[in-house]
């Protein structure tokens, strides 16, 4: 049997990656086009274009830590309730000032994703039902913080910080902050993904043994992958706190199924190893595009999910295809 | 040294068991130090809604033992109990519930027929299948609840035979069909080995895409059954319920000692588990403990549960590619 070095490895897999990309793009393309001609135009106005940015930031951010779990063979089923937790987390504690209210709603969801990497990573345990159980964890914890319901002040009645609730109407350049704050996360994680440490998430999901034997430190990368998934998630929901100006526990349930989603549709595979930035950030839009479009059409909401639904077939359908190729 | 091999042994050997012995410690621990947890309303009340996630847990156990898994449940007991419904008050009951176990299967044959013909992952194909079935539930019933009027039909679902609940012995009723194909019917017993691996199925000669299509359509149609009498417990058809069954389903079935990779389990287990998850739910409730903190103790059990059911496959034989420091 041919045995592949761990760089051949890297370059077999990154041409595939490559491919992947090139499908995902060709997707955008062709749903851009519909939706140009369907709107006649009207999607193509830079002010929609901005708006798609501005409504996916939020999903943008999160899908970045869901990847690099997803690349680690891994799942994070508890993105969503952590980003309603830190919506409520970030609210009660407004009575700290802005700059300690974010400091604070970083540290608690960090601190459950360290639990999350913990289980997964040194106690083996299925990363589906450990995110699973945090997932129940975390949104229970909002609930008991916020008392089921939405919160719209800190714990000493503090209204919440001005600064935030400026943020999305400020530009840089004509890009809305919340977009600047996906970009950002978006070089932060290619970053991450070139240094040494984060270049092993690809080997680590794509072959844990010949990673552990070739001294690939396993169980760090995984546990940062659960660190960063939970950051990100945690960002995303003080991003959903600057947009509606509220807290709610319910307010992280459409990012979970939407992140895998997004994921995916850019090219990840599930079982690890395989899948890329660029990709994630294609899959986002995507998704974000097929809401816009089914809302400038007028499809009714009810039948949304369904057609989200075939959309997704779809793409993971083009995109399996090259799998075995 | 001789100790600890002996009490190895002795985990070894209660190992299949686990669940049972969690669900046994739940049972002590509700008679002893719960009121009212023994009355025959409340045992009754658990069983009734278990009996439903069990019909469920039983159709997902069957896909995850080929180490796959069905995220449409939730959506398909929706798509069910609305079709049940509303055919069910223009025509009569019996083709409702025809209606409704056909359309569920035929959503269960194209997620069989997707994952097993194609190379997507079922993840993502039952995922999108979670949104078509919404969708079309919504579309049909146009958003809004169908009541049903069929009083024969409603009291099914609420009807008993010596104080257990019909819905319970439909379960058991299944799961004993579900044993027998498992155990007894070559096809059953390919559904463990294509868990296992599939590559060596498929090279001696096993035909791998029926047996995995065989699996989702026997989910979908398990789910509809549950569907059926989620419906006439309920009295109307609902496109929004369901929400989150899937979560349930397997979260019992892991409980029960099923593992996500495939080809483990056993249904005595997974029955377990869903009756831990009812007894969970029932101990909160009766202990008068806030819904809000409900779900961090469930979320605390279901990490032990599996922490508990890991243990053993560590304890029994290793798995292979696990890396030496695990």
């Amino acid at each position: 049997m041919l045995k592949l070095t761990y760089l051949q490895q890297w370059k077999v897999r990154s041409k595939t990656d490559n491919q992947r990309i090139l499908t995902t793009l060709i997707i955008l393309v062709a749903l851009f086009a519909i939706a140009a001609i369907l709107s006649r135009g009207v999607f193509l106005k830079p002010s929609n274009l901005l708006n798609l940015v501005f409504q996916n930031a939020i999903l943008g951010v999160v899908s970045l830590g869901q990847f690099l779990v997803i690349i680690t063979a891994g799942i994070d089923l508890s993105v969503g309730s952590l980003v309603g937790l830190s919506t409520v987390l970030l609210m009660v504690f407004q009575f700290a000032g802005l700059a300690g209210a974010l400091v604070m709603t970083l540290v608690v969801p960090l601190v459950l994703g360290l639990i999350n990497g913990f289980f997964v990573s040194l106690r083996r345990l299925p990363a589906f039902v450990v995110t699973l159980a945090m997932m129940l964890f975390a949104y229970s914890l909002a609930q008991v913080i916020s008392g089921g319901a939405g919160v719209y002040s800190g714990l000493n009645g503090a209204p919440l910080s001005p600064a935030l609730v400026a943020f999305n109407k400020q530009v840089i350049f004509g890009i809305p902050y919340p977009a600047i704050v996906w970009i950002a996360a978006l070089l932060g994680v290619s970053l991450y993904l070139r240094l040494s440490l984060g270049h092993f998430t690809y080997a680590v999901g794509g072959n844990e043994l010949a990673a552990f034997l070739s001294g690939i430190p396993v169980v760090t990368v995984r546990l940062l992958a659960y660190i960063l998934s939970a950051l990100y998630a945690s960002i995303g929901g003080i991003l959903a706190v600057a947009r509606v100006g509220e807290g709610h526990p319910a307010s992280g349930q459409p990012y979970l199924l939407d992140s895998i989603a997004a994921v995916t549709i850019g090219g990840a595979n599930l079982a690890g190893g395989e899948g890329s930035v660029i990709g994630t950030l294609m899959g986002v839009i995507i998704l974000g595009t097929i809401n816009n479009i089914m809302n400038l059409l007028n499809i009714s909401p009810m039948m949304q999910p369904a057609v989200k639904g075939i959309v997704i077939l779809l793409a993971v359908y083009i995109n399996s295809r090259k799998k075995r190729g | 040294m001789r100790n600890k091999a002996s009490a190895r042994r002795l985990a070894q050997r209660l190992n299949p068991y686990s669940a049972w012995i969690v669900l046994l410690v739940l049972v002590a621990y509700g008679a002893f130090g719960v009121r009212n947890f023994l009355s025959q309303m409340n045992l009754s009340a658990i069983l009734y809604q278990y009996s439903i996630i069990g019909l469920l847990a039983l159709g997902q156990f069957l896909v995850i033992l080929t180490a796959g898994i069905d995220l449409s449940q939730g959506s398909v007991v929706a798509l069910t109990s609305i079709t049940a419904a509303l055919v069910m008050t223009r025509y009569n009951v019996w083709l409702g519930i025809a209606c409704g176990l056909l359309l569920a299967t035929s959503m269960g044959a194209i997620s069989g027929l997707l994952v097993s013909r194609t190379s997507m992952p079922p993840f993502l194909v039952t995922l999108g299948m979670m949104g078509v079935a919404r969708g079309l539930a919504m579309q049909i019933a146009n958003a809004r609840p169908v009541p049903v009027y069929n009083d024969s039909f409603i009291a099914f679902g609420s009807s008993s035979l010596l104080g257990i609940p019909v819905s319970t012995y439909i379960w058991v009723g299944v799961a004993l069909l579900c044993l027998f194909f498992l155990t007894r019917r070559p096809l059953g017993r390919y559904v463990y080995a294509v868990g296992s691996s599939e590559e060596n199925c498929r090279l001696s000669g096993i035909k791998v895409p029926s047996v995995k299509l065989t699996v989702y359509v026997l989910s979908a149609l398990l789910t509809a059954v549950g569907g059926v009498i989620w419906t006439s417990r309920l009295g109307s058809g609902s496109p929004v319920g369901g929400v989150n069954y899937e979560l349930e389903s397997i979260a019992a079935v892991v409980v029960g000692g099923g593992s996500l990779f495939g080809g483990k389990g056993r249904i005595d287990g997974v029955m377990a588990g869903v009756l831990i998850f009812g007894l969970i739910n029932s101990i909160l409730n009766l202990s008068g403990i806030s819904p809000f903190w409900q779900g961090m103790i469930k979320g605390l059990i279901v990490l032990l549960a599996v922490a508990l059911s890991q243990l053993r496959t560590r304890g029994g034989d290793k798995e292979e590619g696990e890396p030496a420091n695990a």
